[in-house]
């Protein structure tokens, strides 16, 4: 175990002036952490991720296995993957399909001669850990997708090494088998408190599993915290549409008043600085009102027209335009406002001012909590 | 177990271990002199050989050159090759395209039928060739000879088809090349949506109409791409040429430059001269090829199959494979069981006179023996060869280094197909007949020229066979903890054995009736089964041409037994 750091990491497929596709990057996982990259594909996780196996040499920067340096582009240093003491759980679970699911375990512990280890059932031991003793003598095609899951982590794991990786393990198995695999994952994490990363585009998987979560955007952090951290205070608008802030409503200032291009105008205690900002809401906060109704106080309202309602059991989603803005969805219970929503109604569009989160309309930064409007009139 | 048992010891061995680095010296310098290594064998095996014929050319002021020019039959000579290849290539783009969606329309069961397209590529040649003259040789051809009996023929002596004639080699030679027109398209139609034809079907196009209105505007890139190799392969061809245009004095630029070779005048500067047009077209077309496809990784994306879901089965499909096999291969197979169950070859035939008595002949005849012998040997050591070579290759080519290397490796690798097997042979012949390689006269020499000629075989289904692995395997194995040597021992090596049988036995089969280069580097000591065939149809035993070329089949259908057997049904696809 160690913990890992990264530091002024670059990865450019091309030369050197072609688009970095991991781009300065730091990160520091401690010992014993799991930490989730999260991003859309393109954003530079699954790269960052090989590249602290070793399969991929970074263009610039260091990584380090606590005191041991197992990359530096300026002391040319970069340990073979096979020589790094890393476990890896790919996402095409990778099992040899020639071998017995005992000799895939075992067979980190045979190339690397760990005697203590083969005598002392550490493959047994793995294997009992993801529940798979007794599918030790079958051949990885006689298995189900979650079995198959199970057996590549109790080989990832089966050596003990100074770092796991795992490569979206979950994203080939269906979604009911997801959740479980996930559960177990995390249980088998704190029982044996692994440094590991875990690369995935899923949020709720990197709010179930990370202690922290980094979420990726161009080969950079965006931002890095504690899931719960992310959820409630998205550092930027980018991370806020990611985990689900859909709606955004775009606001200007002329002196002390906010106004917006569909004809609201709204009083926000918000510092000098801004000249633009974007609100952003989830689609279950805002309530939605029969059109013309006042704005209560402490919440921002938009009038807005439905162009179509979908229901979904327990509740309907409602699409509607806003003149002069992006559209706005809204997820309303049933029965609590149907006689609203319907398509073609013109309704006002709440947000409350405790659910919103305002951000820079040129930096897109966070505007501070406290910054944030206490009070909202229209 | 409590949290405390299952907690891992730290690993001590990892925190003590010095840092490993790339300096020089290190695993990463080894492996660039490896590349290199594999880079210059290749360029020895498929460069020199070609760089000696230009150099003989360009002696005495190009004297070979000039010669060349000065025969009045120069530019007929190129004529006619330019006509064999464009008139073969049209009979096998007609042909190999209708075959193919025959093929992507067959009934299940009828699966089967899906290989007899390509079996005119693994059967010999030569003895195809040998069959057609056997039945439409215009005296004593049985197909002419059943002709004459109709009434509006009746009053012929001869013919009515002659196949000593331009047309006929042009269709016989055709009828080989239609098998790779076929694989280019079968591979094209793969990938066109059943959903594409439905869709035309639904919105009312006929058959034919679906047909010309959307499969064919869509197997465009591999109907220009098959048409190209198609060419490449058909202005080498060299024995329809050889056996059936020798009779009439009809000779191409192959066929030419072996006589150069082989009857006196002896003139090896003209001979290599006569094989300049075709080289620097190979050359050509290689490197045309290479800077338009490029990255052979991109078609990674093509390898996922999923549910294939097939277009309705068709029974004029079946007739049309059926007619086309019984064309192609039964009825020269069938002249050739004829004629060497028959004391000679006449225009009647006679079953109450069918011996055995021209086997026994071959296999008294220690020559033939010893050609077979020769024949086997030489493939199976040139196999053993060409697989490593084929291996490492498609390990660099499909890695991301080595830019330079690479380049280099992936051009000379490709060009044995570019060139036809003949200017090799040549080639070779020219190479080590002197120092510092004298091994003319020996096996060697054969052994050589058939390593090389199938390096481009051996490197593809090995690349095909990485490419469909995928590198998620070796990764796994290198996080592990293994090292490249061991990954390759235990985890590549134990998975891609099925692709290297298939490879093993295909090569195999291409080596054992091998004709054209072989032609070029036999001595009168050293012999394969098809010069030894070829001598005794200059001598006219033809009963003893037929016992040996269905004796080089016999080998050869073991052969593709033992590929399909080891590579699955598919694996004559793999070419």
């Amino acid at each position: 175990m160690a913990d890992v750091t990264i530091s002024a990491l670059s990865k450019r497929f091309g030369g050197s002036d072609s688009e970095a596709v991991i781009d300065d990057l730091d990160l520091h996982i401690q010992e014993g952490e799991l930490l989730v990259l999260l991003g859309a594909s393109g954003c530079g996780k699954t790269t960052t991720l090989r590249c602290l196996a070793g399969l991929e040499s970074p263009s610039e920067g260091t990584i380090s296995f606590g005191d041991r340096v197992v990359y530096d582009a300026s002391r040319r240093v970069d340990v073979p993957a096979e020589k790094r003491n890393v476990g890896m759980v790919f996402q095409s679970y990778a099992l040899w399909p020639h071998m017995t699911v005992r000799k895939n375990i075992g067979y980190p512990l045979k190339v690397r001669r760990n005697k203590e280890g083969l005598r002392d059932g550490w493959v047994e031991k793995a294997a009992a850990m993801v529940d798979c003793s007794h599918l030790l003598d079958r051949y990885p095609g006689q298995l189900s997708g979650g079995q198959q899951q199970r057996v590549a982590l109790a080989r990832g794991i089966v050596s003990r090494p100074d770092l796991m990786l795992f490569d979206e393990p979950l994203s080939n198995l269906d979604a009911q088998l997801r959740e479980l695999v996930r559960t177990e994952l995390h249980a088998l994490h704190r029982q044996m408190g692994f440094t590991a990363v875990f690369v995935t585009h899923d949020q709720d998987e990197a709010l179930a599993l990370g202690d922290r979560m980094a979420i990726l955007r161009g080969g950079r952090v965006e931002q890095c915290a504690a899931p719960r951290t992310v959820f409630e205070d998205p550092a930027s608008d980018y991370v806020a549409e990611f985990i689900g802030m859909a709606d955004t409503v775009r606001l200007t200032r002329s002196d002390t008043v906010w106004s917006h291009a569909g004809g609201t105008t709204a009083t926000l205690d918000i510092p000098r600085g801004h000249d633009a900002v974007d609100v952003r809401i989830r689609p279950d906060d805002v309530q939605v009102r029969a059109g013309g109704a006042p704005a209560r106080p402490g919440e921002l309202v938009v009038e807005a027209v439905v162009t179509d309602v979908v229901y979904g059991g327990r509740h309907v989603d409602a699409t509607m335009t806003v003149e002069g803005g992006s559209p706005l969805r809204a997820r309303v219970p049933v029965g609590a406002a149907e006689a609203v929503v319907a398509p073609g109604e013109r309704v006002g569009v709440a947000f409350p001012a405790d659910k919103v989160r305002v951000f820079d309309g040129v930096t897109g930064q966070a505007v501070a909590r406290t910054e944030q409007p206490a009070r909202v009139s229209a | 177990m409590t949290a405390t048992a299952t907690r891992p010891d730290p690993a001590p061995a990892a925190a003590a271990q010095p840092p490993a680095r790339r300096l020089p010296g290190s695993a990463d310098t080894r492996r660039r002199i490896g590349v290199w290594l594999i880079v210059l064998v290749l360029l020895y095996l498929v460069g020199v050989p070609l760089y000696r014929l230009q150099e003989l050319a360009m002696a005495d002021g190009g004297a070979g050159y000039s010669r060349m020019l000065d025969n009045p039959d120069f530019t007929r000579l190129v004529l006619r090759t330019v006509y064999l290849a464009v008139g073969s290539v049209v009979v096998a783009m007609v042909l190999g395209t209708l075959l193919a969606y025959a093929a992507s329309r067959l009934p299940p069961r009828a699966g089967i039928l899906r290989t007899v397209p390509i079996l005119p590529i693994v059967l010999p040649a030569i003895a195809a060739v040998v069959g057609w003259a056997f039945l439409l040789s215009p005296g004593p051809g049985y197909l002419n000879a059943a002709m004459r009996k109709l009434p509006w023929w009746s009053d012929l002596d001869t013919g009515p088809v002659n196949v000593y004639s331009m047309p006929w080699i042009v269709l016989i030679t055709g009828f080989g090349l239609t098998s790779f027109v076929y694989l280019f398209v079968s591979a094209g139609l793969a990938n066109i949506s059943v959903d594409h034809l439905e869709a035309a079907q639904v919105a009312g196009s006929s058959g034919a109409g679906v047909f010309f209105r959307v499969v064919l505007p869509l197997l465009r890139p591999s109907l220009i791409y098959g048409a190209g190799v198609a060419l490449l392969l058909g202005l080498g061809q060299f024995t329809a040429p050889l056996l059936l245009g020798t009779k009439e004095g009809i000779r191409v630029l192959t066929s030419e430059m072996y006589f150069a070779t082989a009857s006196s005048p002896i003139d090896f500067a003209k001979a290599a001269a006569l094989g300049s047009p075709l080289l620097v077209f190979g050359v050509l077309i290689v490197l045309a090829q290479k800077l338009g496809i490029g990255d052979q990784r991109r078609f990674v994306t093509h390898g996922g199959k999923g549910a294939v879901r097939r277009q309705r089965p068709a029974r004029w499909a079946v007739v049309v494979i059926a007619v086309y096999g019984l064309v192609a291969v039964v009825l020269p197979l069938a002249g050739l069981v004829a004629v060497a169950l028959s004391p000679y070859w006449s225009s009647t035939l006679d079953p109450s006179t069918f011996t055995l008595d021209n086997f026994r002949t071959v296999l008294d005849n220690p020559a033939i023996i010893e050609s077979v012998t020769t024949s086997l040997l030489a493939s199976v050591a040139a196999v053993a060869v060409v697989l490593p070579l084929g291996y490492v290759a498609a390990i660099v080519l499909l890695g991301d280094r080595f830019r330079v290397a690479r380049a280099l490796l992936d051009f000379l690798v490709a060009l044995p197909l570019g060139v036809p097997a003949v200017i090799f042979g040549a080639g070779f012949l020219l190479t080590y007949t002197k120092e510092p390689f004298v091994l003319y006269g020996s096996t060697w020499v054969i052994v050589l020229v058939y390593a090389t000629l199938m390096v481009p075989f051996a490197t593809r289904m090995m690349m095909n066979g990485m490419l469909a692995l995928g590198t998620s395997y070796q990764e796994a194995s290198w996080v592990s903890g293994a090292g490249r040597l061991v990954t390759h021992a235990r985890i590549m090596l134990p998975l891609l054995r099925g692709s290297i049988g298939g490879a093993v036995a295909l090569m195999f089969v291409l080596l054992t009736h091998e004709f054209s280069a072989s032609m070029l580097v036999r001595s009168p000591t050293t012999q394969v089964m098809g010069t030894i065939v070829y001598d005794f149809w200059s001598n006219g035993s033809y009963p003893t041409v037929a016992a040996v070329s269905l004796l080089m089949t016999l080998v050869t259908g073991a052969g593709v037994g033992l590929a399909m057997t080891l590579g699955g049904r598919d694996v004559l696809s793999k070419l």
